[in-house]
């Protein structure tokens, strides 16, 4: 089976009958996918921000972090959910756009880049938490972050424009 | 999308079809005020033309649209969640409105200028919108709710300190501004699902 017979498929279930079908779901979704999505990155940038030493400077990155990050979590969830249920309702269709393709594409680069940032240079954050240059490491992660978010807003954006040429 | 999500009758829930009737007769006035011929015209100049006429150039001003308002929601977060007592602990009232406030007021004015662009995009469908209107009076409604928050707290900071009775209020507002700006998203995203 090719991805557009597992697109098809996908519609077919309850789940992406009821999204396709259902009249206010739809619109509804996406509206909760942008609160979730501008959430993300609003709390994102301000941790990669710091980072940058662009702002917050006299607090610890490890409190701006603990004030930021659950909420980037919480709405990442809230994201990926509606996300999915837009991706399940016209399947066959997401899989022929490029745009959407390239806006996976950063969403991974953004969490290889944010694995890369926990599991190494976040190991000797007690050293730089606060009044303290960030090592050139975080730097580079949180320009990347900021770099691959714009790009997965700006590819998302695209996938709405050009949706109907697919179907 | 948009005429289908209006037009079929009887499939959506009373509520939500009672509220697009409303929608629907608000948008039938509006169209017979001279806003039409206003909007007309400046659908005629140059810079609208130019905005109709260029596929890229509106996803890229939406794109900077979100962009700024994900910067503006953030610090808007920040700064509620301070007053909620969720966050920035070991900064003062003052201290957070200084970090934060600025964002969110160059983050407004970027919005404003992008807001123009996608506007000239489809000058009718907007000025005839009455979710565009509404969404409107809420940004009016939230600068101000932020300008009189921010001279406040640079006023009076211990109110936004205090514990008790005061307090509430304050959280109160913090939730209602927090609330404020996901009802001018929400309007946002419903301009576009509206009668053409």
């Amino acid at each position: 089976m090719d991805l557009q017979g597992i697109g098809r498929a996908l519609e077919a279930t309850p789940v992406g009958d009821f999204v396709a079908s259902s009249l206010w779901t739809f619109p509804i979704v996406e509206t909760v996918h942008v609160i979730a999505l501008v959430t993300v990155i609003g709390t994102i940038a301000v941790v990669d921000l710091r980072l940058l030493g662009w702002g917050s400077r006299p607090c610890a990155v490890t409190e701006i972090a603990g004030d930021a990050l659950p909420w980037t979590w919480g709405a990442f969830a809230l994201a990926a959910i509606t996300g999915t249920l837009m991706f399940v309702s016209k399947a066959h269709i997401y899989v022929q756009v490029p745009w959407f393709w390239l806006k996976m594409a950063a969403m991974l680069l953004a969490g290889i880049n944010m694995a890369v940032f926990h599991f190494f240079t976040w190991r000797s954050v007690p050293r730089w938490d606060i009044g303290r240059e960030v090592p050139v490491a975080g730097k580079v992660a949180a320009g990347l972050s900021l770099l691959f978010w714009v790009l997965v807003v700006c590819f998302g954006r695209k996938i709405g424009f050009v949706l109907g040429v697919y179907e | 999308m948009a005429c289908r999500l209006w037009a079929r009758q009887g499939s959506a829930s009373p509520v939500m079809q009672s509220l697009a009737d409303v929608i629907v007769a608000l948008e039938e006035w509006l169209r017979s005020t001279p806003i039409t011929l206003v909007a007309l015209w400046i659908q005629k100049t140059p810079v609208s033309a130019f905005v109709d006429e260029h596929a890229w150039v509106e996803p890229s001003i939406q794109s900077l649209h979100i962009l700024t308002l994900s910067m503006l929601f953030g610090s808007v977060l920040m700064i509620n969640l301070r007053i909620l007592g969720r966050a920035g602990r070991s900064r003062t009232m003052v201290q957070t409105v200084q970090r934060f406030m600025p964002v969110v007021w160059w983050s407004l004015l970027v919005m404003v200028i992008s807001g123009l662009g996608l506007i000239l995009g489809d000058v009718v469908r907007n000025f005839t919108s009455p979710i565009f209107w509404g969404k409107m009076i809420l940004v009016a409604l939230a600068a101000l709710l932020s300008l009189g928050f921010q001279s406040s707290v640079l006023r009076d900071p211990a109110f936004w300190e205090s514990p008790g009775a005061r307090r509430a209020v304050a959280r109160a507002a913090a939730v209602v501004a927090t609330l404020l700006w996901c009802a001018i998203m929400v309007a946002g995203r419903f301009i576009a699902f509206a009668p053409t």
